[in-house]
């Protein structure tokens, strides 16, 4: 079997203690490169297949690292992000080094949140009013925000924060007061802590591989 | 179990893609279909869809997708020999 590098995230250069198995159920590791450390798994092939099982697996991962040492940063990649070698790997830390660098200041001590509201069966609302009245309460407890698709018609509200955690237990009573003003017509559909997904933006050179 | 939407069908860092491959994705989008398989698991995780009827959707949609993936493909391969 080669030994390609199935990659979940960059971190901080440290020990990584998680008590999880990564996609294929292959043990976590870490491959650094100076001050940055990827979390990879060995894996069989350059192209996983997209199973619910890896999917949850590579996320498993991440809110793993997440926790570890007590709150850790990470920025995580996307699913399917395989690497020839070690080699490559630490190329790809070295060239994105000042982007890796920037994303970790930024999201240092953040989580991300979703916040999804979703109409009941057969139920109306007013969206937009709700969307405003929703959107307002919980910009004052996160640090920034992102709207997601509404993929689905009953979707009335999909966006993620940016939430430092210190002001999670504030973002977790402001979702509390949401839905207990509008969970008689709305599914709402609280989740997280995630890694950072939605906040992160680094383009990698397909030839980095 | 809750995934993140986007986890297995959009990047997040995301390799380059050409403007040439971009024309091509959107001659086969499949947005519409990508779209059905997040609303088939939203509906799922909320109870409204049981677990059977999540997965029966599921695969007939991924099937879907994974045509749409290989038109994409095979088109990809002519414009490329045209080049």
């Amino acid at each position: 079997m080669s030994s390609n590098r199935y990659t979940y995230g960059v971190i901080e250069q440290g020990p990584l203690d998680v008590d999880v198995m990564g996609v294929d159920g292959q043990p976590v590791e870490t491959v650094d490169y100076r001050s940055l450390s990827a979390v990879v798994s060995e894996v069989g092939t350059m192209d996983p297949e997209r199973t619910d099982e890896n999917a949850t697996a590579h996320d498993e991962v991440l809110r793993a690292v997440l926790q570890s040492n007590g709150g850790r940063t990470v920025i995580p990649m996307r699913f399917g992000m395989v690497f020839k070698t070690d080699t490559a790997l630490k190329n790809v830390l070295r060239n994105g080094r000042v982007a890796f660098r920037r994303s970790l200041n930024d999201l240092d001590g953040m989580v991300e949140l979703g916040l999804k509201l979703v109409t009941r069966e057969g139920a109306t609302v007013d969206r937009s009013a709700v969307v405003e009245d929703v959107a307002t309460r919980l910009r004052e407890v996160a640090d920034t925000e992102s709207g997601n698709d509404l993929y689905s018609d009953r979707l009335v509200f999909n966006r993620s924060y940016l939430v430092d955690r210190a002001d999670q237990p504030a973002f977790d009573d402001t979702v509390a007061a949401v839905e207990a003003e509008y969970g008689d017509a709305l599914h709402v559909q609280y989740n997280g802590p995630w890694a950072p997904y939605n906040f992160v933006d680094i383009e990698i050179g397909a030839e980095g591989r | 179990m809750f995934v993140v939407d986007d986890l297995l069908i959009n990047p997040f860092v995301s390799i380059l893609e050409g403007i040439h491959s971009m024309a091509i994705s959107e001659l086969y989008d499949t947005t519409e279909i990508r779209n059905e398989i997040k609303e088939n698991r939203l509906l799922y995780e909320l109870g409204e869809r049981s677990e059977a009827e999540y997965e029966r959707r599921n695969d007939e949609l991924e099937d879907q997708l994974e045509i749409a993936r290989e038109a994409r493909e095979q088109i990809r391969g002519k414009v490329e020999v045209m080049r």
